[in-house]
């Protein structure tokens, strides 16, 4: 549906986004996870034709939208990371300069508001001013609005950002509501849970370039024997440690404030190995956890840092 | 468009104090300053050294010139007070100006004064035609009493003079020999100029400027709310957010320029001229050219609060310039002059006050409406330019 190849953004002298290519399928909820100043935003605007790029090129079903943008902008919804809305106007008047500037007129648009105040949750408030909405109630509207014209893609850029854990659980149920009814989601965060909740496909960005793409698994894979399992035993010394490096596929051991931590390769068979070790020495297992590498490790494998750094 | 131009329409909501209070200011500003011009009377001191007959007939001719309160005073106090500028000129009438006006010789007058301007130019006009009037009475009287003396030896000559002299000079006051019916092609300050017409015309100007540009300047309001990223992505055009925003800050403008010229009619009386249609016409380039000044002005700021900071200074001191304060043939300074032509102001109150001030035509108002529309056109393209630059 979309491609992206070889896309350039600079301002001046810095390299917002740097080479980058990737494909989101018809379908998919695509996920663009980077921490703050990483280029999400900078390739959502060239991708929403706001911004053009310095070199590369965008095409929506097989056409660059450089050359002619018109059918991409029928066809798209954006929610922008802020709140872009008019804050002296009502819910409902907002949703109807949205639903209009989109090409919904007459009885079709009021009949969209009402669906749409529906699924955002605020049919009971539509006639009050923007003001005075919470500041998710704003978050929703603001998706609200990109949704009126029953886009193909919708790209969300962070939708929740700053918002209560209620509003925030009910725009991802939302996000997954309207993946199911067809439409393409390409959706940008820096919260990781969030794009491993939503997301089939994803890029990790940094600094503008995308250091890691594929599904959630095969960015998982890449850490894999960052396994890492943290074991608090009766006994914790150098005879131990010794003992639990003897484990096929252990590679580090280390005491640090009475707990050894192993790091391995996968934890099924560690864990195994690890309970048959343990009992054979007649040692007793006090606590057991088991860190299972996450899109967090992937990135701070592969970047050094965390993603909230 | 259509969305557009429904959604500023709907935004006027928030914005329609602005309005009212420039019309109120427009009109308060009118009166007020209107009323000074119109009222103010320079005044000039008369020292009478001579004391005669003719130097009182001379003052009892001023006194009938509205235009100046005179007053008299001995040469020591009109001396100081022209100095210290509480006065700013002295009419000196010297010994012996009785004499000088029978005898027909040159009229003995001195104009104290501290520099020339164009009200000393006009008191030595009235002067000048005064004294000119009594010495031609006086050479009438003279021939008058020698021819009835020629034929009456016996009668009084110095009465029949002085009973001929009143007769000429009273003449005068209610009939003029020739009756003049001109029409002034180019208007001084002297010649057909009315305060308060300029004062309307002028303070029309300036503040319904100040609701155009923040009409189109809604546009940063947009960028703040970031609702202009939003539109720019939407399917309207470019053409189509900009065109419907320039029109509502258009209709707005010219809505408030429509009811400043019928408060002014009918509230302040003013007669705006022989071509209410030239009036129009120059009124609907100003708007224009003003709209797409405040366009230009979007484009090179950011945010509402620095428009809020920028646009008095830029409005007031075009206004200055352009003539909305006061009328720019008092100004002399050939840069000033040269600036002035480079403001929207300059040419409507060139083109509104030749039709409403000096009587003429819809012809008048063609030259400052092509300027204005150039102007206008110049300043859209820039503002639309730098608006857009940035995008696909």
């Amino acid at each position: 549906m979309l491609r992206i190849e070889n896309l350039y953004k600079e301002f001046g002298n810095i390299k917002a986004v740097n080479n980058i290519s990737f494909e989101v399928k018809r379908g998919q909820v695509f996920g663009l996870l980077g921490p703050n100043g990483a280029g999400k935003s900078t390739a959502i605007s060239m991708i929403s034709t706001l911004i053009e790029p310095t070199k590369g090129d965008i095409f929506f079903e097989g056409k660059s939208i450089l050359k002619d943008s018109k059918p991409i902008r029928q066809r798209l919804g954006v929610v922008p990371q802020d709140i872009a809305l008019y804050p002296t106007l009502t819910g409902y008047e907002n949703l109807s300069f949205w639903g209009s500037v989109n090409g919904l007129k007459g009885q079709e648009l009021k009949n969209r508001i009402l669906e749409v105040s529906d699924i955002i949750g605020l049919n009971g408030r539509l006639n009050d001013r923007v003001d005075k909405y919470s500041g998710g109630m704003k978050r929703r509207l603001n998706i609200g609005a990109a949704l009126l014209h029953k886009p193909e893609l919708l790209i969300m850029d962070e939708p929740t950002v700053g918002i209560d854990p209620q509003s925030r659980n009910h725009i991802l149920d939302t996000v997954l509501e309207l993946n199911k009814q067809g439409m393409t989601i390409i959706y940008t965060s820096h919260y990781m849970e969030e794009v491993e909740y939503l997301c089939n496909e994803l890029c990790i960005m940094d600094e503008g370039n995308i250091i890691a793409s594929g599904t959630q698994q095969e960015l998982v894979d890449l850490v894999k024997e960052k396994t890492q399992i943290n074991l608090k035993l009766d006994k914790n010394d150098e005879e131990v440690i010794n003992h639990l490096m003897e484990i096929k596929g252990v590679y580090e051991a280390k005491i640090n404030e009475n707990v050894i931590n192993l790091f391995g390769s996968s934890t099924d068979v560690l864990l195994a190995d690890i309970i048959a070790k343990v009992t054979e020495n007649g040692w007793m297992i006090e606590t057991i956890d088991v860190k299972k590498p996450n899109l967090e490790s992937v990135f701070l494998h592969l970047t050094g840092k965390a993603l909230r750094d | 468009m259509l969305s557009v131009i429904k959604l500023r329409l709907l935004r006027l909501r928030d914005e329609w104090m602005i309005f009212v209070f420039m019309t109120a200011m427009a009109l308060g500003f009118t009166a007020i300053f209107g009323a000074s011009f119109t009222t103010y009377k320079p005044t000039v001191y008369i020292v009478d050294e001579d004391k005669s007959y003719y130097s009182q007939a001379l003052i009892s001719e001023l006194n009938t010139y509205k235009d100046f309160k005179f007053k008299e005073a001995d040469i020591k106090a009109a001396e100081k007070d022209i100095e210290e500028g509480n006065v700013s000129m002295g009419l000196l009438i010297k010994e012996g100006f009785q004499r000088n006006v029978e005898e027909g010789l040159s009229i003995s007058l001195g104009i104290m004064k501290i520099k020339d301007d164009t009200v000393i130019l006009t008191l030595q006009e009235i002067v000048s035609g005064i004294t000119m009037k009594m010495a031609g009475a006086n050479r009438i009287a003279d021939v008058t009493a020698a021819f009835i003396q020629s034929a009456k030896p016996d009668s009084d000559f110095e009465k029949i003079r002085s009973s001929s002299y009143d007769n000429v000079m009273d003449s005068w006051k209610y009939k003029n020999p020739i009756f003049v019916k001109a029409t002034v092609a180019e208007s001084g300050i002297q010649a057909g100029y009315d305060g308060l017409m300029h004062s309307m015309i002028g303070f029309t100007l300036f503040f319904s400027m100040y609701t155009m540009v923040f009409g189109i300047g809604t546009i940063l309001y947009d960028k703040q709310h970031k609702t202009w990223e939003r539109m720019l992505i939407s399917p309207v055009s470019r053409t189509g957010i900009l065109g419907g925003s320039m029109i509502v800050a258009y209709i707005t403008g010219a809505v408030q320029m429509g009811v400043l010229i019928l408060s002014g009619k009918y509230l302040i009386g003013i007669d705006w001229g022989n071509s209410m249609a030239g009036v129009l016409l120059v009124s609907a380039a100003f708007i224009f050219a003003v709209t797409s000044l405040g366009l230009m002005m979007t484009g090179f700021i950011k945010t509402q609060a620095q428009l809020g900071s920028i646009a008095p200074i830029v409005l007031t001191s075009t206004s200055m310039l352009g003539g909305c304060m006061w009328p720019l043939e008092i100004v002399n300074n050939k840069a000033l002059l040269l600036l002035a032509e480079l403001t929207p102001q300059k040419w409507a109150m060139q083109g509104i006050e030749s039709i409403a001030s000096s009587g003429m035509g819809f012809e008048a108002a063609i030259l400052p409406s092509m300027v204005l529309t150039v102007m206008g056109i110049t300043f859209f393209t820039i503002g639309a330019f730098s608006l857009n630059k940035q995008s696909i």
